[in-house]
């Protein structure tokens, strides 16, 4: 154990103390000794995958690397599989020779032993690393995760003089045929003399999204809870064997403005993407009302066609870019719900001009008023029983209220 | 400046029509075998140049405005038919029998033609290929990619009936050839300097989906059938759907040698045995 810790910390410590690079990362590779990873049904399956703690239970995906536009990256990758060789191929981002991760034109990482890959990132965009050692097998167990390159000015740029956006999310789509994650595939010892490897047919049980699917998904960090007029960046990117077709809401009015980490040479609207394996796609998705739905992800076979799964993710539009729940020690509106008559009143302390405005789950302006007392009257009978959202604009602050009417 | 606009429109005309040519073509259709990459045969019928069976069917290359002058040869003894895809010409060959047609390529891109008789089955068995048609003189390289599932090759050719509902192929091909001569294909495997224009033609006349991923580099996509507005865009992996035609431009800007992969896992195995399917390098020299 001392000599594990003491071999740990030498590799680590020198990778790190003798790196000139603007970003180093440092991944172990490894196979699960016993299944661990949940499945929707409750089973658990053998994994192979990267990790950036010895200790970290396998993913799906794996942990994602952070990088910026230009950045020299130097990425590690400690190999402790037990058994096979492993690789880092960088997807996309077009790295030279020596450091493209395909075993016979580069190198590959024994068990047991280290390998750096060294590159620069001069692309913003949405990539995808995965294991190319025996490939077919390594990336169905497991070995793969994204790789995101922001723009040096801004996080929240897609790319220099690009879009803008306020959040962003990241999908990777994937499946699981069980019978691939067994310990006679996954703990396989590796025979160096063999070149070649008996493939089962693929016939996935499990379609994911971020590794999740089903009831998994729910309240998975793969939901999108987002405000009206919050601009959400979605990264997507297809590691499985199937094809996958996204249908996004209408009102999300997805915008899809990049692939493969360049941009579109013209961005287009669209509720529908399709990603084949290997794909990415970068989409700009912006709602201007209420909603409660989800985005549908099939998955559809590249020799028949036939779509095998439907995933289905939760996207939740609540609120207004930039609001806060009402301070009831600030403001009071009552009574709610109300029959008609509202009123809002604010401390004696606040004497300003305050902007209050009732808008429809549309999110249409109904009314909008200014005034400067501490309470004002609203009539709202004509309107329809239903919901609406009262916001408060008061000293560069925006508050908002639900408001039911009766 | 009307002159020099006159003179420019003029001689841009004379150019086009210099390149243009009356291309004349022949292809026999002949039935024999498909070598796989484990060494095991299965029934195919191609279009050859000559009377000579090859299972790297003739692809037709053209510059942009050629007439292709063409005649059809069945030499086979079963009938065929002909058409080029994209045209509404559908020829009968009886066996022994030839069919002549000309048509003008006005547009640059990668076609296809084919045996469009109880399709896809005859074009499933060999009978589709390529035509290039450039407006350019860079190098060229031409993937004829198809994948096969060899008991359904048998079952065709022997009057038995398959279910493309359940259609799971277990070999791949390039121009015919299986792995390893994939990449001893000249035709196929790109090899270029840093700096060159490069043209791959691809056209897939098999019945998957055939997502191709290029290492090393993003390629500009230059011509889709599937897909017009792809056009313009600079990838890395982007898929080539049945039946339909891509060219990508690749200029490379480092050396080194890269694989070109394809995502769709039946194409990276033979006989369910990897890595017996698609193995292709782009070379390029500094």
């Amino acid at each position: 154990m001392r000599k594990c810790a003491l071999l740990f910390a030498i590799v680590f410590l020198n990778w790190f103390a003798f790196g000139q690079m603007d970003t180093t990362i440092s991944l172990v590779s490894k196979i699960d000794a016993f299944p661990q990873f949940e499945l929707a049904d409750g089973n658990q399956i053998y994994m192979m995958g990267y990790t950036q703690l010895i200790g970290a239970p396998i993913d799906i995906p794996a942990p994602t690397l952070n990088l910026t536009e230009g950045d020299s990256v130097q990425l590690n990758m400690w190999n402790l599989s037990q058994g096979p060789p492993h690789t880092i191929h960088l997807h996309g981002l077009d790295v030279d020779q020596a450091n493209d991760g395909v075993p016979s034109l580069s190198f590959s990482v024994p068990h047991d032993d280290t390998g750096s890959y060294y590159f620069k990132a001069p692309h913003p965009g949405t990539y995808i690393y995965h294991c190319h050692e025996t490939s077919v097998l390594h990336v169905q167990a497991g070995m793969y995760g994204m790789v995101i390159v922001r723009p040096q000015s801004a996080d929240t740029l897609t790319w220099e003089g690009g879009y803008s956006f306020h959040s962003e999310n990241t999908w990777m789509m994937s499946e699981i045929d069980t019978n691939w994650h067994v310990d006679s595939i996954i703990n396989h010892p590796h025979d160096s003399t063999a070149t070649t490897h008996e493939i089962l047919d693929y016939n996935p049980q499990h379609f994911l999204v971020n590794g999740r699917s089903e009831q998994l998904l729910d309240g998975s960090s793969s939901e999108l809870n987002m405000s009206i007029g919050e601009k959400v960046y979605l990264r997507l990117a297809n590691i499985g064997n199937f094809g996958n077709t996204l249908i996004f809401p209408v009102e999300l009015n997805a915008n899809i403005v990049a692939s493969d980490g360049r941009p579109l040479p013209s961005s287009y609207s669209s509720d529908t993407i399709v990603l084949l394996p290997g794909e990415r796609y970068g989409v700009l998705l912006e709602s201007s009302m209420l909603l409660n739905d989800s985005i549908q992800v099939e998955y559809f076979s590249l020799n028949t066609g036939a779509v095998w799964d439907v995933q289905y993710v939760n996207v939740n539009v609540e609120g207004f870019l930039g609001t806060m729940k009402l301070d009831e020690d600030a403001i009071k509106v009552y009574p709610n719900p109300t029959n008609g008559n509202l009123v809002v009143k604010l401390p004696s302390s606040q004497g300003t001009t305050k902007k209050v405005s009732l808008i429809n789950m549309l999110g249409q302006v109904i009314i909008s008023q200014e005034y400067t007392e501490e309470e004002y009257n609203f009539d709202l009978t004509i309107l329809q029983s239903g919901t609406y959202f009262l916001k408060v604009i008061n000293e560069g602050n925006n508050y908002l209220e639900k408001i039911i009417k009766r | 400046m009307r002159k020099f606009l006159l003179a420019f429109v003029g001689c841009a005309i004379w150019s086009t029509c210099s390149f243009s040519a009356t291309v004349n073509e022949r292809l026999v259709i002949l039935r024999d075998s498909l070598l796989l990459a484990d060494g095991s045969k299965v029934p195919y019928i191609t279009f050859n140049a000559v009377e000579t069976y090859n299972s790297t069917n003739s692809r037709i290359e053209l510059n942009i405005g050629d007439q292709l002058d063409l005649w059809v040869v069945n030499f086979d003894t079963a009938v065929h038919e002909f058409a080029i895809k994209g045209l509404t010409n559908v020829f009968t060959i009886p066996a022994g029998d030839s069919i002549f047609t000309s048509n003008v390529f006005s547009t640059p891109g990668a076609f296809i033609f084919y045996d469009p008789l109880n399709f896809p089955d005859n074009a499933y068995l060999g009978l589709s290929s390529m035509i290039a048609v450039k407006d350019h003189q860079h190098p060229s390289f031409f993937w004829n990619i198809k994948e096969h599932k060899d008991s359904w090759n048998i079952s065709i050719t022997t009057g038995g009936s398959v279910n493309w509902n359940n259609y799971y192929p277990n070999y791949f091909t390039i121009n015919g050839n299986s792995a390893p001569n994939i990449n001893a294909d000249a035709d196929a495997r790109v090899v270029g300097s840093v700096g060159d224009t490069l043209m791959i033609y691809v056209t897939n006349t098999g019945q998957s989906i055939h997502p191709l991923h290029f290492h090393g580099y993003h390629v500009d996509v230059m011509y889709s059938s599937k897909f017009p507005s792809h056009v313009g865009r600079s990838k890395d992996s982007e898929g080539v759907y049945s039946f339909e035609g891509s060219v990508f431009r690749l200029i490379p800007n480092q050396p080194g040698e890269y694989p070109v992969h394809d995502h769709n896992l039946v194409a990276t195995t033979g006989g369910n045995v990897y890595p017996m399917g698609m193995f292709l390098t782009m070379l390029i020299t500094p």
